[in-house]
This record gives C-alpha cells, sequence and structure tokens, in this order.
C-alpha cells in the first residue's frame, strides 16, 4: 500500500506539472538528481546531493518514531514538533551554560537534556489523557503553540537572545556538537568540493539506533506488548492484567524523548544555535506523514524518512534546473498522504455496518489505517476498585 | 488535522507558484553570466522583497544590453534562475547548490540569510555572492567581511518617514477615518530593517502631527498573516486609525484587518496597492532596483565586496501613492519633504526612540 500510495502521488503531481505547462519528465529528473544525485545533468554533484538527503533525512526518523509507537498504542501524537521544540531548546540551553565544558560530559548532557525535556512535554498530554481524559491530539496541537511562542519569547528579547536587534540565539559551545563525518575543512577537497560542504553528521549514527531500539523495545520487550495490546483493545488489555493508565503515560514519555532527541540533533549536528527558521520548522509534522507511510515500523520509517529527506533535497534543484516550483514538493507529500487517508476511509467503511460492501476479512494492509481509527476512540475507563 | 489544512492552503499556493515561475533561458553563443537567487521562505508570492528580488533578476535576464562599460561586449548574456527557500534548513543547501554549480553571482535574499550567506561564501572564495538587508555574518552576527560578498542595504527609513508624513498629514487634518491622532505600526521581528522603517514612520508623523501617537507592535513572525492580523486589531482596539506593516507575507494580515475595520493602511516594500482596498500609499525598498545594479557589477567587471547602500537620494527607496486621493496641499508637502531627504536637509532617524 505504501508503495501505491507513493506511485500514485507521483501520477498525479505528473499531471499537475503537465496540466500547468511544465515536462513533468523534467522535474523529476531534477528531484531525483536532488535527491539522489542520480543522472544530474547540469552540473549538480552528485555526492552533495546524497549529503543534503541524508541531513534531511536525520530528524525524520526520530521524530517518525515519536509518532509511530503512540499509534502502536491507538493514541495520535501530533505534538511531535512541540517535543522536537522542546528538546532543542533545551540542548542549546545547557549547550551554551555549560559550553566550555568537555565533549565527552556536555555532548552526552545536551543529548539526554533534549530527550528529558521532549519526554517532559509528551509526559503532559500522557497525563492529562490518563487521568482526566483530554483527548491527546487537542493536548499535542496546544502544546506545540506553547512551544513555538515560547521559543519566539526565548530568542527575541527572552535570556537566550544572542543581541539586541537579532532573532537568535549564542551558537552552542564547542563541546555540545555533534562531529560531522567528514573534516570541517575548506582546503581539503573531496569529491571536487571542499570538505565543509558535506554537512552529514554523526547524528545518522543516533537516528540509526533510535530505529533499532524502536524496534526491540515493540516487539521483543513486555513493554512493548503492553502498547500493542492496549492499541488494540484497551478492554481485552486490562482483562490481562495491563494498566492502560500507566502505558498510556509511559508511552507518551517515549515518545517524547525520541523527537526531543530529534531536536537536541538537529542542534548539535547542523544548527548549533537556535534561529527563526525554527519558528517555520515542519518536522515533526512531517513525521506523522513518515510514520503513517513507514506504517508504524522500524524499516518503513527508515524507508519514508529517506524519501521525504530526497524530496525535500531534491526540490530546490527541480526548481533552478525545471523551472518547477520546490512547493511541488509539498504537493508530492500531501498527496502521498491523502492517498493513505483514503485507504482509512475505506477503513472505516468496513467497520460501520450497512455501508458498502464488506468483505469478510478487514483488509491486512490497512494497519496504519486501523491505527488511525483506533487512536480517534474515546480517552480510556480504568476501573475505580 | 492541522497538517492537511497546511497542506491544502499549500497546494492552492504551489499551483500559482507552477504556474508562476520559469527559469529564463539564455541566447546561444555568447558569454553567459548566470545568476542564481535563492528566496528566504517568504517565497517568490510575498508582494515584497522576494518578488521584487525576482524582478530584478528577470530584467537583467531580459535586457539585451546591460552593460555600460566598455570592458564588457555584446556578447554577454544573462541567465537567471531562482530557488525558493521551503524552510531554513533550506538556505544552506540552496546557496551551496548554486555554488558549486559554477554560477557568477549567487544572491540570497534578506537578512535572515546572513548566517548562512557567510558560510557557504567562506566556502566559495572564488564565487560572487550578494545578500539582501544583510552581510555574511559568523554565528555571532559579526560580518566576516568577506571579499567575495556585496551586502546590499536600503535607507528604509527615507521610505518610513515619507509615509509618516503623509499619516501625519492626514491625521493633523482630520482626514484620517477616526481621527484620535493615533496611529499603528506593525513589525515582524524586531531586527534593523524593520526597525529602520518603523523610526522613519514615527518621526516622519510626529514632525507633521506633534500631538501623534505612535503604536509599534511586533508579530514575531514574518510569514502567517494571522499573527499580524491581531496584533493590528489590537491597535485599531486602542484607536488607531493608519496602519503601517512592515512585516513581509505576514503584514498581509495587517491589510486585511485595517479593511475589515474599515480604517487605513500602508504597504510596504513594493507597491501593496492590489492586496486591500485599505492600503492608501506604499513605502518601497527598490530591492529589484539592488539587485539589478549588483549583476550588472559583475557583468560589468566591477563588482566589490562590501556595502551598497539604496536611499532616496539615489533612487532605491521610495514611495507610492495607492488607493486614496490625497489634496494638492498633503502632495505639495510629500514633494517638498522628499527634496529635503534628498537634498540631505532631513535626515531619518535610524533607530526608534525608546518610549519616553
Amino acid at each position: 500500500m505504501p508503495v501505491a500510495s507513493v506511485v500514485f502521488a507521483f501520477v498525479i503531481g505528473a499531471l499537475i506539472v503537465l496540466v500547468t505547462g511544465g515536462d513533468p519528465l523534467a522535474a523529476y529528473a531534477g528531484l531525483i538528481c536532488g535527491g539522489f544525485g542520480i543522472d544530474c545533468t547540469q552540473g549538480e554533484n552528485s555526492a552533495l546531493q546524497l549529503s543534503n538527503t541524508i541531513v534531511f533525512t536525520i530528524p525524520l526518523i526520530t521524530a517518525g518514531i515519536a509518532v509511530a509507537l503512540p499509534f502502536r498504542a491507538g493514541l495520535f501524537n501530533i505534538g511531535a514538533e512541540g517535543q522536537f521544540l522542546a528538546g532543542a531548546i533545551t540542548c542549546t540551553a545547557i549547550g551554551i551554560k555549560l559550553g566550555d565544558w568537555p565533549t565527552a560530559i556536555l555532548l552526552p548532557l545536551v543529548l539526554v537534556g533534549g530527550m528529558v525535556a521532549g519526554a517532559l512535554w509528551a509526559g503532559i498530554a500522557g497525563v492529562l489523557k490518563a487521568t482526566v481524559g483530554a483527548h491527546e491530539v487537542v493536548t499535542t496541537i496546544m502544546l506545540n503553540y506553547i512551544a513555538q511562542w515560547l521559543l519566539r519569547y526565548l530568542i527575541i528579547g527572552g535570556p537566550l537572545q544572542l543581541a539586541e536587534g537579532t532573532s537568535k540565539s549564542s551558537p552552542i559551545g564547542a563541546g555540545a556538537r555533534l562531529a560531522t563525518i567528514l573534516p570541517n575543512d575548506n582546503s581539503l577537497i573531496i569529491f571536487g568540493l571542499p570538505a565543509s560542504v558535506y554537512r552529514v553528521h554523526t547524528g545518522i549514527v543516533i537516528a540509526v539506533i533510535a530505529a533499532a531500539v524502536f524496534a526491540v523495545l515493540l516487539w521483543r520487550t513486555a513493554l512493548g506488548y503492553e502498547i500493542r495490546a492496549v492499541g488494540q483493545s484497551q478492554k481485552a488489555a486490562r482483562y490481562a492484567g495491563v494498566s492502560a493508565r500507566r502505558t498510556i503515560i509511559v508511552t507518551m514519555l517515549i515518545a517524547g524523548a525520541f523527537s526531543g532527541l530529534a531536536g537536541a540533533i538537529q542542534i548539535a549536528g547542523v544548527d548549533h544555535n537556535l534561529t527563526d527558521k525554527y519558528f517555520s520548522d515542519t518536522t515533526g509534522f512531517d513525521a506523522i506523514a513518515v510514520a503513517l507511510l513507514g506504517l508504524g515500523s522500524a524499516v518503513g520509517i527508515v524507508l519514508a524518512s529517506i524519501l521525504f529527506g530526497a524530496l525535500h533535497s531534491g526540490g530546490a534543484v527541480m526548481q533552478s534546473d525545471a523551472g518547477i516550483s520546490a512547493s511541488l514538493v509539498l504537493v508530492l507529500q500531501a498527496l502521498i498522504l491523502f492517498s493513505i487517508a483514503a485507504n482509512f476511509l475505506s477503513a472505516i467503511r468496513l467497520r460501520i455496518p450497512g455501508l458498502g460492501q464488506a468483505p469478510s476479512a478487514p483488509a491486512p494492509q490497512a494497519v496504519a489505517a486501523a491505527l488511525l481509527t483506533e487512536a480517534a476512540q474515546a480517552p480510556p475507563e480504568e476501573p475505580t476498585t | 488535522m492541522v497538517r492537511s489544512l497546511r497542506i491544502l492552503g499549500l497546494v492552492a499556493v504551489a499551483l500559482m507558484v507552477v504556474s508562476a515561475c520559469g527559469s529564463t533561458s539564455n541566447a546561444p553563443a555568447a558569454k553567459v553570466i548566470k545568476v542564481g537567487l535563492v528566496t528566504d521562505t517568504g517565497g517568490l508570492n510575498d508582494k515584497s522583497f522576494n518578488h521584487l528580488a525576482a524582478v530584478g533578476l528577470a530584467k537583467a535576464a531580459s535586457t539585451g544590453n546591460i552593460c555600460s562599460s566598455l570592458t564588457c561586449s555584446k556578447d554577454f548574456s544573462v541567465q537567471g534562475d531562482v530557488v525558493e527557500s521551503k524552510t531554513g534548513d533550506d538556505y544552506i543547501p540552496n546557496l551551496t547548490g548554486f555554488a558549486t554549480k559554477g554560477y557568477d553571482l549567487v544572491i540570497g535574499v534578506g537578512f535572515l540569510m546572513a548566517e548562512a550567506v557567510g558560510t557557504v561564501s567562506g566556502t566559495f572564495p572564488n564565487i560572487h555572492f550578494a545578500i539582501i538587508d544583510g552581510a555574511g555574518t559568523d554565528a555571532k552576527g559579526n560580518d566576516l567581511k568577506h571579499a567575495n560578498v556585496q551586502s546590499l542595504f536600503f535607507k528604509e527609513q527615507d521610505s518610513g518617514y515619507m509615509v509618516g508624513v503623509l499619516s501625519g498629514l492626514l491625521e493633523k487634518q482630520s482626514k484620517a477615518p477616526k481621527n484620535n491622532h493615533v496611529i499603528g505600526g506593525v513589525g515582524g521581528i524586531s531586527i534593523p530593517p524593520v526597525n529602520h522603517y518603523l523610526a522613519g514612520y514615527k518621526a516622519g508623523a510626529t514632525m507633521e502631527d506633534p500631538s501623534i501617537k505612535v503604536l509599534i507592535g511586533y508579530s514575531n513572525d514574518f510569514n502567517d498573516p494571522a499573527k499580524c492580523k491581531s496584533v493590528a486589531t489590537s491597535q485599531i482596539g486602542q484607536k488607531a486609525d493608519i496602519l503601517f506593516q512592515v512585516a513581509g507575507g505576514c503584514g498581509l494580515g495587517v491589510l486585511q484587518a485595517a479593511g475589515q475595520a474599515k480604517v487605513y493602511s500602508i504597504g510596504v516594500d513594493a507597491d501593496q496597492k492590489d492586496s486591500d482596498g485599505s492600503v492608501i500609499a506604499s513605502a518601497l525598498k527598490k530591492v529589484d532596483v539592488a539587485t539589478y545594479t549588483s549583476i550588472q557589477s559583475v557583468v560589468n567587471g566591477t563588482f566589490k565586496g562590501g556595502a551598497l547602500t539604496f536611499s532616496i537620494a539615489n533612487g532605491g527607496a521610495g514611495y507610492a501613492l495607492d488607493n486614496l486621493q490625497v489634496s494638492s496641499d498633503i502632495q505639495a508637502e510629500l514633494d517638498k519633504v522628499l527634496g529635503q531627504i534628498k537634498s540631505g536637509a532631513i535626515t531619518p532617524p535610524a533607530d526608534i526612540p525608546p518610549p519616553v
């Protein structure tokens, strides 16, 4: 199904380009060149394009997990963006305050700090859901706004502002930075370009480890079993002795930690300071699409992240080479989501008797869609005895 | 879902952009000067400086004879390509992309790209860079003074002063919608180019109408009209009846809020006459002139690093009267002040005086 969604998106995207007077083949050639460095015709550097794609992919993997894990527990975490920002803010704050500490201590500290901040941010929604039944979709969206405005306050007039008349923070100390894979050196020429243009950093290792941890947690631990049990049926889970409340809170805490880690990695590995660009950051929202497209599995999330990273990186080349606006990439992402959501609609039809012709068994590939409907259900009821 | 709503909007915008833009082609068998333009996240349809920069580039690319010196023969042509930055994460890759492809000049649009231009211009010392509204800086905002970076600055206070004079005159002569001697200015983020405009605006209005109260607010955003609309609405609530927007795409919300409340508004950067019926004037920042000038310097071989400043005196700033017929005495006063700024008799302030 995910492959079909992507194919569907690209076919419709080609029609849109055609109707608006562009050349779809040129557009997609630009995307492929920009995303994967293949078949570049106008002097793009393949290694550089691949490097850009990887840089965009890294935060999507961990943020995607932050959305996928709660899906498994029947929770819809729209707040990955807020948790991402909480992680980025905390990483920056620690990285500035303790800027002269050595890497061995400071780097783990900023990454763990980002995870804790993200976990707490998501934990608020988890506790509210488990105790008073406040819907996590609403609370996480609101927490996104709070994080976004907190960030604005902090770097415009607040304690993290670099100087009057700026909209960014000071850079974090050298010890808080993730090393780039290639040395940050202008005189060293690699693949025909100065080495410093390749910005791939060691966060890629952390992201891959995070994906592995996610897979193990979900399928090889008691907690993972409980999360899946709660996601499939809270009543049955409770009957089996699983506390839905506890599982909901723990799930949100872990999810937030993954998202906070993504924010911390982005600061420590790429930007080194908070800037106004985080006002319009969309990592946490793209993560929702990544989690859906990846069907909530670790491998799927990694593949979906690479696709979205390549689309992001390819959009610019498509615009400069083929003259097609980079916004087409956003259209493609939307179409991918749309076709997944369309499946979601058919899943709803299957569940409501009398609507449409339901086949004898639900289609097994509608996993993500089924997760969505679970997520839309009412808050849990716990026995009070 | 927030995401899907956002995307719906983006689809609509994308369709417009896809149909509206295209790269220009080059003449055969001539030395081609390649110019790459990287917009900030406002995009080409911001009706503001990204749009104007593209206009300047298109003009350079379509003009047969851009050369103005003897060293430059007719065999030059300019090829202009544009990339829009979708997020701030795109600045460095987009600038680097043009630089690695051997473009002669790479132009970054906007103060917010200063750090990215600083980084990339250091990596590619043999490529010319230009940046609108900023310099190539390090992470702490210090100008790195790379010899290959041209900073295109504007005296926004000149343009701000002119629309301030107009606002002050309207209030003094009781020709404003409510005549409470209160006007407002909505800035995006409190950064130098925004504050220059607002400082000139306040000084110009106060010069004409000493009793006037000028409200200044910031939306802390450049892209989302809703955020500016709420700042504008609160200023209208405080009796302001002329609102000056200095917030790029976000500021379009100010113009709409003014239209709905039946008060006047003033556009920024480009002539925003068509954005809303409430727009009585626009403070112009001729980014197209600056972009063209920079491209011309590369073609002529006269490119120099460092700052170029555009003002009313050299035709790089100004104002436009829009959806309002002004009386001849107001027009006369505007002409007089414009002349005084041009001659140096009036120097509009660059900084907003702190509230007393």
